[in-house]
């Protein structure tokens, strides 16, 4: 799976991207030049050799707070997603196989978590559990996992019907081997795309929380918190929300391509696609004629 | 067992590469007959990906109320050279060579608007899988008239008619209840009849038929063989007939030609080529069908004995296993003076 | 009709009903169907699509729940059977099942020796000793070695099939139920199967083969059972079948299938046929069946 990912360009520009950013996430804080809580006189800065991205409004090094914020934005938008893959896929998943009476309410669940507004669950849970980005993430990738549930129990369902799996039923094979056999690796990819997409929503999540002031407290940066205070000072420095939003924007940007590529070379399309793009390449390495076979279909 | 079963396969094996075809048919011809309603030449087709050449010059030439089949395994280029008589190769494929005639037209030029003309009105074809073929959530009437109104221009009220003359024509049952039923409530059969229905809507005179019988129940096979037979001796259409089953192609048509990876090896009038073959891949299609065909098991000569008195009649077809040569019912025309002379406004007095 | 009478028949159906759908949707599929199979008994079952031949080989497999009637395999009766107690039952193999189409019988993403081993597996034989066993069984279907690494996709049809019984048979079965096992290949790969499967029942493997194709049921079956309309009209040797049949409808069967030598049966017989058969259906008012549409 992995070495038919990089065999697509598209895979191995996501790839890069992403091993790129979990570079800033897990060497950021150390490689912050300066420290990104230190306020300085001069606020609102352009970049200079001291500060390369200039200072905010409390003239602190954005640089250096950029490559300190880069640990936490990860983290929560990972843990989004997890969090949501545990929550959604698992019970997607078994809703097929547990009988009438857990299919229906993990139906009914989904569809309440889908309804529940947004903004107000995250309010009352930040109440109830204390402000803290953990928290919030948690309430985030429980109101993503109807995204998973959907997916896993549509490509579940998709294969428990197929003759495979009832020929493994006849074969005694109990739920459990059927899922780990069968369905699994069905189901893996289209997840594996929808968890891709998820880690790139959970950036903007991330971000629009800190906008808003749940999650993460104000001094402490992250890659959203840096666009919100940048966005307040536009008219002094128009360019300064670019830096965030285009390390914001490629990290989301690198997660889709990623879930594309996944699902470009999972399953026997893919397979086909990846074969073809081969065999076209190999055609235009040699120009050796192919030996004539009377294949036509 | 009597019968005369094709040579015994160990005898003189001609050259694989040797193409037999028989002199009868003019297939040389420099101008396709005035007659042809369907005339390929030397067809080629290539596999533009990996430029490969799929299919390695094809000819036939179809009358009027003939059938020929086109026999082989799968892969042989069969279904390939229908297509390309339909305009209707896959993306990376095409005619490299030859050239297709269609009522005395050259195909070759055609621009799309050409061909949305041409077909349905000069040529149709109906496939394997009838249900892959019908729009699921439309009534499979509505799906007759649409050809109907297009293709003839005719108003709501006599589209309806027509469609439900066609219907019956088919030998539907109950027209009227089919007409405004939907795909899922129709057996696969029906599916077919509706199919053909479709298919001669617009009266073609050529109707290409792709495996149209293979995934059917022998019984509702021979009812959609039949109204095949009757078509053409009714209205004159002309068949093409593919399929890997040798004894279908033996019941209807009149001609055969026989392909092995996009090459005909042999072609000639059926009792040739099915009874007295002389290529060796005719010949091991042959024994590969007789080794499970039902012939094998039949206690040949006795006809069967028919079992309580109610039987209108014993199947007489079977007493005549000894004369291989002509191995059609005597209920299907074969001189082709007779099927010429059929009107092909009869079907309109259909009921 | 058994003709072996000293020893226990390996399968025996009696009076099976089997109804499908709730309350006014309740069609009856299966109706007071016997049928016993001897051990080494290869037993055809012909039918059109909708006649209940598949019907018969769910029911045998627990796969469908049958409303009347008795199930026995190996003298052990199954009909009341819990989910746990058929799958020991499945686990050991007794029955196997050969899907029509082996295309979408194999999980496409796991190689041939994956799928092949697959009951073993489950039965918890170590993996060597599954793989050297799967080796066994795929040179008994013809096929060779090199193959096992291969995914489905990249097999023809023929391949894929001998594939699919090789697996039926690492489980050492007493009965091998096959739907349809060669109605999707083109003749050549028909005649390698049927060959194998005429290779089994010599070596004394029961067999249930279901097929539209008389041809194929002819060559390989001791006995034929005819199902229609989800009643078994008529059973006897296969030879007296397809030479005698008595009911009409097996007659139009037989009359309806082409064959290279005779004709296929004359269209008014064939019409006069089915005729009988719908005024049999009439007179069956009782039965909910309704003619198929």
């Amino acid at each position: 799976m992995v070495r038919r990912i990089l065999g697509l360009r598209a895979g191995r520009v996501a790839v890069g991207i992403l091993s790129a950013i979990a570079l800033l996430a897990i060497l950021g804080p150390v490689l912050a030049p300066q420290d990104p809580l230190a306020t300085r006189p001069e606020t609102l800065a352009g970049p200079s050799w001291s500060h390369w991205l200039g200072t905010d409004y409390l003239g602190r090094d954005v640089f250096s707070r950029l490559l300190e914020g880069s640990r936490t934005s990860v983290l929560g938008s990972v843990q989004v997603a997890l969090i949501a893959l545990v929550v959604g896929a698992v019970p997607g998943i078994l809703s097929v196989y547990l009988g009438r009476a857990f299919e229906w309410l993990t139906l009914r669940v989904a569809d309440t978590l889908i309804a529940l507004p947004f903004l107000v669950f995250a309010v009352a849970v930040t109440a109830l559990l204390g402000n803290g980005l953990p928290q919030a993430m948690l309430v985030v990738g429980v109101l993503v996992s109807p995204l998973f549930f959907r997916v896993s129990r549509a490509a579940t369902l998709a294969v428990a019907r197929s003759q495979y799996v009832e020929a493994a039923l006849i074969s005694g094979g109990s739920v459990g081997w059927l899922v780990r056999r069968h369905v699994w690796g069905k189901v893996l990819p289209p997840i594996a795309v929808a968890l891709a997409q998820t880690i790139g929503t959970g950036f903007i999540v991330v971000s629009s929380l800190t906008f808003l002031g749940i999650g993460v407290q104000p001094p402490e940066p992250t890659w959203g918190g840096l666009l919100a205070s940048d966005l307040g000072y536009l008219a002094y420095q128009p360019w300064a929300p670019a830096v965030p939003a285009a390390l914001i924007m490629a990290t989301v940007w690198g997660s889709n391509l990623l879930a594309d590529a996944i699902r470009d070379v999972s399953g026997e399309a893919g397979r086909t696609l990846v074969n073809s793009r081969r065999a076209r390449a190999r055609r235009l390495d040699s120009t050796e004629p192919l030996t004539a076979g009377g294949t036509t279909r | 067992m009597t019968g005369t079963p094709p040579d015994k396969p160990d005898t003189v094996v001609p050259a694989d590469a040797v193409v037999l075809v028989d002199a009868a048919v003019p297939v040389d011809a420099a101008v396709p007959g005035d007659s042809a309603v369907l005339a390929v030449r030397d067809v080629r087709i290539r596999d533009e990906i990996n430029d490969r050449e799929i299919v390695h010059g094809v000819s036939f030439e179809l009358r009027p109320g003939q059938v020929i089949g086109i026999v082989g395994e799968s892969g042989s280029g069969k279904t390939l050279t229908c297509r390309a008589v339909l305009g209707i190769l896959p993306e990376h494929l095409a005619v490299s060579a030859g050239s297709i005639h269609i009522a005395g037209r050259d195909i070759g030029g055609l621009t799309e608007r050409e061909w949305t003309d041409l077909r349905a009105s000069t040529i149709s074809a109906v496939f394997q899988d009838p249900a892959s073929y019908l729009n699921p959530s439309l009534k499979v009437g509505s799906q007759i008239t649409e050809v109907l109104r297009v293709k003839l221009g005719l108003g709501r009220r006599a589209a309806r008619h027509r469609a439900i003359e066609l219907l019956a024509a088919v030998r539907l049952r109950d027209p009227e209840l089919v007409y405004d039923q939907y795909v899922f409530e129709l057996s696969g059969g029906m599916l077919q009849r509706v199919l053909i229905a479709a298919a001669i809507a617009a009266d073609p005179q050529v109707l290409i038929a792709d495996e149209a019988t293979t995934a059917l129940d022998v019984t509702v096979q021979a009812e959609i063989l039949d109204l095949l037979a009757d078509l053409r001796e009714r209205i004159g259409l002309a068949l093409v007939v593919v399929s890997h089953d040798l004894a279908v192609v033996a019941q209807l048509c009149d001609e055969v030609l026989v392909m092995r990876q996009g090459e005909v090896v042999e072609h000639g009038p059926t009792e040739d080529v099915l009874y007295h073959p002389r290529h060796a891949y005719t010949r091991l299609l042959i024994t590969e069908h007789e080794q499970y065909g039902l012939e094998r098991y039949l206690d040949a000569p006795a006809p069967a004995a028919p079992g309580p008195a109610e039987s209108p009649d014993p199947p007489q077809s079977r007493g005549r296993a000894a004369q291989a040569e002509q191995p059609e019912s005597a209920e299907q025309p074969k001189s082709p003076e007779r099927r010429q002379s059929t009107d092909r406004k009869v079907l309109d007095g259909v009921r | 009709m058994s003709d072996d009478n000293d020893s226990r028949p390996v399968l025996e159906v009696a009076d099976l009903e089997v109804h499908y759908g709730v309350r006014r949707r309740r069609r009856r599929a299966l109706h007071g169907v016997c049928l016993t199979v001897s051990p080494g008994e290869t037993v055809g079952v012909i039918g059109e699509t909708g006649s209940g031949k598949s019907t018969l080989a769910r029911a045998v497999l627990g796969l469908v729940r049958p409303s009347g009637g008795r199930i026995s395999v190996v003298g052990e009766e199954i009909t009341g059977y819990s989910q746990q107690q058929w799958r020991a039952l499945r686990r050991r193999g007794v029955v196997q099942y050969v899907f029509q189409d082996p295309l979408r019988s194999l999980d496409p993403d796991l190689t041939v020796e994956e799928s092949l081993i697959e009951p073993l597996l489950i039965q918890g034989v170590p993996r060597a000793e599954a793989s050297a066993r799967g080796r066994a069984y795929l040179a008994r279907v013809r096929l060779a070695d090199d193959l096992l690494g291969k995914l489905p996709g990249e097999l023809s049809g023929g391949q894929r099939q001998r594939v699919a019984v090789a697996r039926a048979l690492v489980a050492e079965p007493k009965l091998i139920i096959l739907d349809e096992p060669v109605s999707a290949l083109d003749s050549a790969n028909r005649v390698g199967v049927l060959e194998i499967l005429k290779e089994l029942r010599d070596a004394g493997m029961a067999l249930i083969f279901i097929s539209h194709d008389l041809g194929s049921v002819a060559g390989v079956a001791d006995r034929i059972a005819v199902l229609y309309q989800g009643e078994i009209v008529e059973v006897g040797p296969a030879r007296t079948i397809i030479n005698a049949p008595g009911h009409p409808y097996t007659r139009l069967l037989v009359g309806s299938a082409p064959t290279l030598r005779t004709a296929s049966a004359s269209r008014a017989e064939r019409e006069a046929l089915r005729a009988r058969l719908q005024v049999q259906l009439h007179v069956r008012a009782e039965a909910d069946l309704a003619p198929a549409r």
